[in-house]
C-alpha cells in the first residue's frame, strides 16, 4: 500500500505546475472546478505556513480564504516567469500572514535578548539523496536548518515566520546590522547548497 | 564594503521579504540594473519556498473548503468581470529548456524509482520524528526571542564552578530558553536541572545536558500563571532528577 502512496507522490513537479497554471486560466474565466482543483492541491500547505506564523486556527482561517480570494482576483496577472504557482501562492500567503501578525502585535520591545553565549551549533550530517518527494524536500530543509549556526537560524526564523526587519533583529540578537544582514545571507545560501545537492 | 556589496548583502532580506520599506525600493530599483543580484535572488526564490513547505504539515477543517472557495471566487469575480479575453489570461511562457521528456520516461525506471524511495520512505518516517521534535524546539525558542513580554536573567558560576555562566530569557507567555556554557560534565548517574524559583518554591524547568564543551540550550514550557521569578538556579541532581533541589547550585541569577 506504501508502495503506491509513495508512487502518488512522485507526480513530476512540472506537471502540476501545468495543471496549475491551466487551473488559473480557466478561474479567470470563471471555472468553479478550476477552482476546486488549485485549492484541493495547495490549501494544506498554505494553511500549513499561515498557521505557523499566526498560531491561531480560526484567523489561519481567514487568511486562507483571503489568499486565495487574491489569487482569484488577480489569476490572469500571474506570470510565470516569476517562479511556480506553488511559489506565488505561497508568497501571499506569507505577506498576507504577517500583514496580520504585524497589526496584531502591539509594540513589540526590543529588549534585546541577547544570545552571544549561544554560538555556533554542530553541523548535521546530511544525507544527498534524491529530493524528489516533497516531504524528502521538507527534511532537507529542516535538517539544513538545524545545522546552522544557531544565530543565522534563529535570523531566519524571525525574519521569515515572525515578519521582524533586519533592524528590528539586530536589537534583539544583540548584534550589529551588517552582521544581521551577513548571517542571514550566509544561511539563505547554505540552504541553497543544500537544496541544490539534494537534487542532483 | 563597496556600495554594491552593501546592496547585494540585502538581497537575502528581499527574497524573505524583511526588508524595510525603504531598502525594498532601494533594492528593487537596483535589481533592474545588477544583473550580479538579479541572479542572486532568483536562485533565493526556491530556498524561500522550501522554508514555507518545511514547516509541519496540517490539513484545514473539511468545512471550510466550500466557504473559502465560495467567498474567493465572488470575490475574483468582481474584479475581472465576465469576459475572458485573451489580454486577461495568464501570460505562459513556455520553458524551452524543459521538453515533454517525462511522458516518455520508462516505465520500468519510474519502478525502480518507486522501489527506491518507499525504502527510502520507510527510514523517513524515522527521521522524520527525532527531526520534527528539534524543529518543536527551534520553533519554540523562537517564538519565545519574539515575545512582547521577554524577560532576561544572567546567571553566575557558583564556587563549584567560577566560570560557568548562563542566561534564562523568559517569557510568561511562550516559556523560558535556557542556554548555559562552560558547565564541566556531569559526573556519571547525575544530571544538571534548571530551577524557576518563585516566592513560594522552587519549579523544576527540566533538565539541561550540555554537550562535550559545556554548552546547552534548551527551551522549556513554564505554567502561565507562575508567580514572577525571583531566581533561576541550575544544580547538580541525580540523572532522573528531583521535585526540589538537594544537590549543589552550579548557576545561580536574579532579574
Amino acid at each position: 500500500m506504501w508502495l503506491l502512496a509513495a508512487l502518488a507522490r512522485l507526480q513530476p513537479a512540472a506537471e502540476s505546475q501545468a495543471d496549475d497554471v491551466s487551473c488559473l486560466q480557466r478561474i479567470v474565466s470563471g471555472d468553479q472546478a478550476a477552482a476546486e482543483g488549485l485549492y484541493d492541491r495547495h490549501a494544506r500547505p498554505l494553511y500549513s505556513l499561515i498557521l505557523r506564523i499566526l498560531g491561531d486556527e480560526q484567523e489561519a482561517e481567514d487568511v486562507l480564504q483571503e489568499v486565495f480570494a487574491q489569487a482569484f482576483r488577480q489569476a490572469s496577472r500571474y506570470d510565470t516567469r516569476r517562479g511556480p504557482v506553488t511559489a506565488w501562492l505561497l508568497t501571499i500567503a506569507r505577506s498576507r500572514a504577517i500583514d496580520r501578525l504585524r497589526a496584531r502585535r502591539t509594540r513589540v520591545e526590543a529588549r534585546g535578548a541577547g544570545i552571544e553565549i549561544i554560538d555556533d551549533m554542530p553541523a548535521v550530517q546530511l544525507d544527498a539523496a534524491s529530493a524528489m518527494l516533497d516531504e524528502e524536500r521538507s527534511r532537507l530543509v529542516r535538517e539544513a536548518l538545524l545545522g546552522l549556526p544557531l544565530l543565522q537560524r534563529m535570523a531566519i526564523e524571525l525574519a521569515y515566520f515572525e515578519g521582524l526587519s533586519h533592524a528590528e533583529i539586530a536589537a534583539r540578537l544583540e548584534q550589529p546590522l551588517g552582521t544581521i544582514k551577513t548571517r542571514i545571507r550566509l544561511a539563505l545560501l547554505k540552504l541553497r547548497d543544500v537544496l541544490t545537492e539534494g537534487r542532483a | 564594503m563597496t556600495a554594491h556589496d552593501e546592496l547585494k548583502a540585502n538581497a537575502a532580506g528581499y527574497a524573505l521579504g524583511s526588508l524595510d520599506a525603504d531598502e525594498h525600493r532601494a533594492f528593487e530599483s537596483h535589481l533592474t540594473e545588477c544583473e550580479e543580484c538579479r541572479t542572486e535572488v532568483a536562485s533565493l526564490w526556491p530556498v524561500v519556498a522550501a522554508l514555507a513547505t518545511a514547516v509541519p504539515q496540517v490539513t484545514p477543517r473539511a468545512e471550510i473548503r466550500d466557504r473559502i472557495l465560495e467567498a474567493a471566487m465572488a470575490a475574483g469575480q468582481q474584479r475581472t468581470g465576465q469576459g475572458s479575453s485573451s489580454s486577461t489570461r495568464p501570460s505562459v511562457i513556455r520553458d524551452r529548456k524543459s521538453p515533454p521528456m517525462l511522458m516518455w520516461l520508462p516505465l520500468a525506471a519510474a519502478v525502480v524509482v518507486a522501489i527506491g524511495a518507499s525504502v527510502y520512505a520507510v527510514r523517513l518516517q524515522r527521521q522524520m520524528g527525532e527531526l520534527q521534535a528539534r524543529f518543536d524546539q527551534t520553533q519554540a525558542t523562537t517564538a519565545v526571542l519574539a515575545a512582547p513580554d521577554l524577560a532576561s536573567i544572567n546567571l553566575q558560576g557558583q564556587s563549584v564552578a567560577p566560570d560557568a555562566r548562563a542566561r534564562a530569557l523568559w517569557s510568561r507567555s511562550r516559556g523560558l530558553v535556557f542556554t548555559a556554557a562552560n558547565l564541566p560534565p556531569a559526573p556519571p548517574g547525575k544530571a544538571y536541572q534548571v530551577w524557576v524559583v518563585t516566592a513560594q518554591a522552587p519549579i523544576s524547568a527540566g533538565l539541561l545536558t550540555p554537550d562535550s564543551s559545556g554548552v546547552g540550550t534548551r527551551y522549556y514550557m513554564t505554567p502561565i500563571d507562575i508567580a514572577p521569578p525571583v531566581a533561576v538556579a541550575v544544580t547538580l541532581e541525580p540523572a532522573a532528577g528531583v521535585p526540589a533541589p538537594t544537590g549543589e547550585r552550579y548557576l545561580v541569577g536574579m532579574p
